[in-house]
């Protein structure tokens, strides 16, 4: 039965490559491909140098050290500063060495250095280490050493100059582009992956606990006394539990469904109602939004009356989110409001009101006595 | 009585029957419940919306379809905002959450029974905001125009969300209480045609596509 679960598996998937690992084995490929052309155009003129030997053993040193960095490059720990350093010496120091390793008039009549385009590859080491100044840095070192080797600024000098300065900039750059896009995917299927992992423990808690919590409420409440309190208890315990379970986390870009804020108000006296789909605000909005409808919550429980319910109502009109909270509790005057607001002893409101104009927004405020208070924020998202 | 929680189930089956009605079927689940409806013939399902099997809102289509005249109260946990709104939209007539108490169950009940359009503030403000959703959406030249609330349906479902019972909305607007009461009939009415006219829209869309490919 084991063996028969194990064979129907999928294969294994390949470890996922990063994209830090796959640049510099590219650039360990470009490297050899760059070494066996400057080997092929050196077969084919070594008899023309002033010094073929010394031509030969400079390619012998390229050959290892294009070992060596495979190598090095290959582990992470080891792609620094000093090891980038010493492969842009030996670079330089190859494209440098041609001049007395070549005949002088073949120089002068334009002949190629002798590690050709291997000479680049430190400069997009440098580009994929650094970024773009980096990688431009870096091609000012060749060109300089391209410059020496010709020893005047001759119009294929000055080409391939600007070709080291254009790749070691968009190479470097693009580079840094793409780590970018992969760190965001990574943050992406990381909430993704919260997210799902919350989907099934709400799944979980909803098929156990919930349902107890909820059996234990009701019949706490049906049977008075001592139990109703215990049952009160349970009742606000499911609620609190599940409103942490299906709370939604913040999105990547900091927004946060103000649903899920809203939400955590509820208790056996207060009801939440909310549209089916997410009411999505800048997280710092959100947070105000949700602070003032606590102020405003807070104000039921300490004045509307002990027995007072409240109903809060999250509504999204076009480019407004608006938010009811009503009570059923005693309720007052409007004018002894006006007359505290004018007195300027006015905890009531003053919390309420101050954060929602902040926010662009407004509050209305009406109470009857006898037929409790209703608050009307409306806040521009 | 259709609930996955054998606790849940006996429960309510209990209030229900020393509440004066018959429990004719209980079902643990969304399948069992569409398989014996037609022989225990419900008046009123009452149904809990995370089912095994079958999910309580493909139970309500179901059943509704088999019957259009069985009416389904769900009765769930707060908090399941879009599953709610779909089961309406899938023809329940009613919404209750499992924190109520015994008598607003009963009540819930008879009222369903009678064809009465059971409204928490919940179910007010999804409904509310499904309708504000299917005004802001582009519609598409080939759907049908999105569904409209009058102002006073509007009006008379935030009162209902605000918690005000159908006789104090009354008060305060100055109509009769079975006027509130069509008000709120007539939203979820458009709200069930709507669905409807899209499903079939959905259906010929997809049928005419397996032609074609």
């Amino acid at each position: 039965m084991t063996v028969a679960t194990a064979t129907l598996r999928p294969p294994e998937q390949p470890a996922d490559v990063g994209i830090e690992t796959a640049v510099w084995r590219a650039l360990a490929v470009f490297r050899v491909l760059g070494l066996l052309y400057a080997i092929a155009v050196y077969l084919r003129r070594y008899d023309e140098y002033a010094h073929p030997l010394g031509g030969w053993l400079v390619l012998a040193l390229m050959a290892g050290w294009t070992v060596i960095t495979a190598v090095a490059y290959g582990r992470p720990h080891l792609r620094r500063w000093p090891l980038l350093g010493a492969d842009l010496v030996v670079a330089v120091g190859t494209v440098v060495a041609t001049r007395f390793l070549d005949d002088a008039d073949r120089i002068a009549a334009g002949a190629q250095t002798l590690p050709v385009v291997w000479a680049a590859t430190p400069v997009l080491a440098f580009a994929v280490r650094g970024g773009w100044p980096a990688g431009v840095a870096a091609a000012s070192g060749v060109g300089v050493a391209d410059l020496v080797h010709r020893g005047a600024l001759t119009v294929p000098t000055a080409d391939n100059i600007v070709l080291l300065l254009l790749a070691g900039a968009v190479v470097g750059y693009t580079v840094s582009l793409a780590r970018r896009g992969e760190g965001a995917l990574a943050r992406a299927l990381a909430v993704q992956a919260a997210a799902s992992e919350r989907e099934r423990l709400s799944r979980e808690i909803h098929d156990s606990v919930l349902q107890v919590l909820a059996l234990v409420g009701r019949r706490g409440q049906e049977a008075g006394g001592e139990a109703a309190e215990v049952g009160r208890l349970a009742a606000d315990q499911e609620r609190a539990l599940r409103a942490l379970v299906s709370a939604a986390p913040e999105t990547v870009d900091g927004e946060v469904d103000l649903r899920a804020l809203l939400s955590a108000y509820a208790t056996s006296s207060v009801t939440v109602s909310t549209p089916a789909t997410p009411v999505v605000l800048a997280a710092a909005r959100a947070r105000e939004v949700a602070a003032a409808v606590g102020a405003a919550l807070a104000n039921v429980t300490a004045h509307a009356g002990d027995a007072a319910r409240a109903w809060v109502l999250l509504e999204e009109a076009g480019s407004e989110v608006v938010v009811s909270v009503r009570d059923d509790g005693r309720g007052f005057d409007c004018d002894r409001l006006e007359e505290a607001r004018a007195e300027g002893r006015l905890g009531v409101s003053a919390s309420i009101e101050g954060r929602v104009r902040d926010l662009g927004g407004t509050a209305v405020l009406e109470s009857t006595p006898g037929a409790g208070t209703e608050v009307e924020l409306r806040v521009p998202k | 009585m259709v609930d996955d929680h054998p606790m849940w189930r006996e429960g309510v089956a209990r209030d229900l029957t020393e509440g004066g009605f018959e429990v004719v079927a209980t079902a643990g689940d969304g399948a069992e419940a569409v398989r014996r409806a037609p022989a225990a013939r419900p008046q009123v399902v009452v149904l809990d919306l995370q089912l095994p099997v079958l999910s309580g809102v493909e139970a309500t289509r179901q059943l509704i379809a088999a019957d259009p005249s069985v009416r389904v109260l769900v009765l769930s946990a707060s908090g399941e905002h879009a599953d709610v709104l779909e089961a309406v939209k899938a023809g329940a007539t009613g919404y209750l959450v499992k924190s109520a108490s015994r008598e607003e169950l009963l009540d819930a009940v008879s009222r369903t029974a009678v064809g009465e359009a059971v409204f928490t503030p919940g179910l007010a403000g999804l409904v509310l905001g499904e309708f504000r959703r299917l005004s802001a959406a582009p519609s598409t030249p080939s759907g049908p125009p999105a569904p409209r609330l009058t102002d006073r349906e509007t009006e008379v479902l935030r009162l209902v969300a605000k918690g005000l019972s159908y006789k104090q909305i009354a008060q305060r607007l100055v109509i009769s209480h079975r006027t509130v009461q069509n008000h709120v009939q007539n939203t979820l009415t458009k709200l069930q045609l709507h669905n409807r006219v899209e499903l079939v829209r959905y259906a010929i869309e997809q049928g005419l596509d397996d032609e074609l490919g």
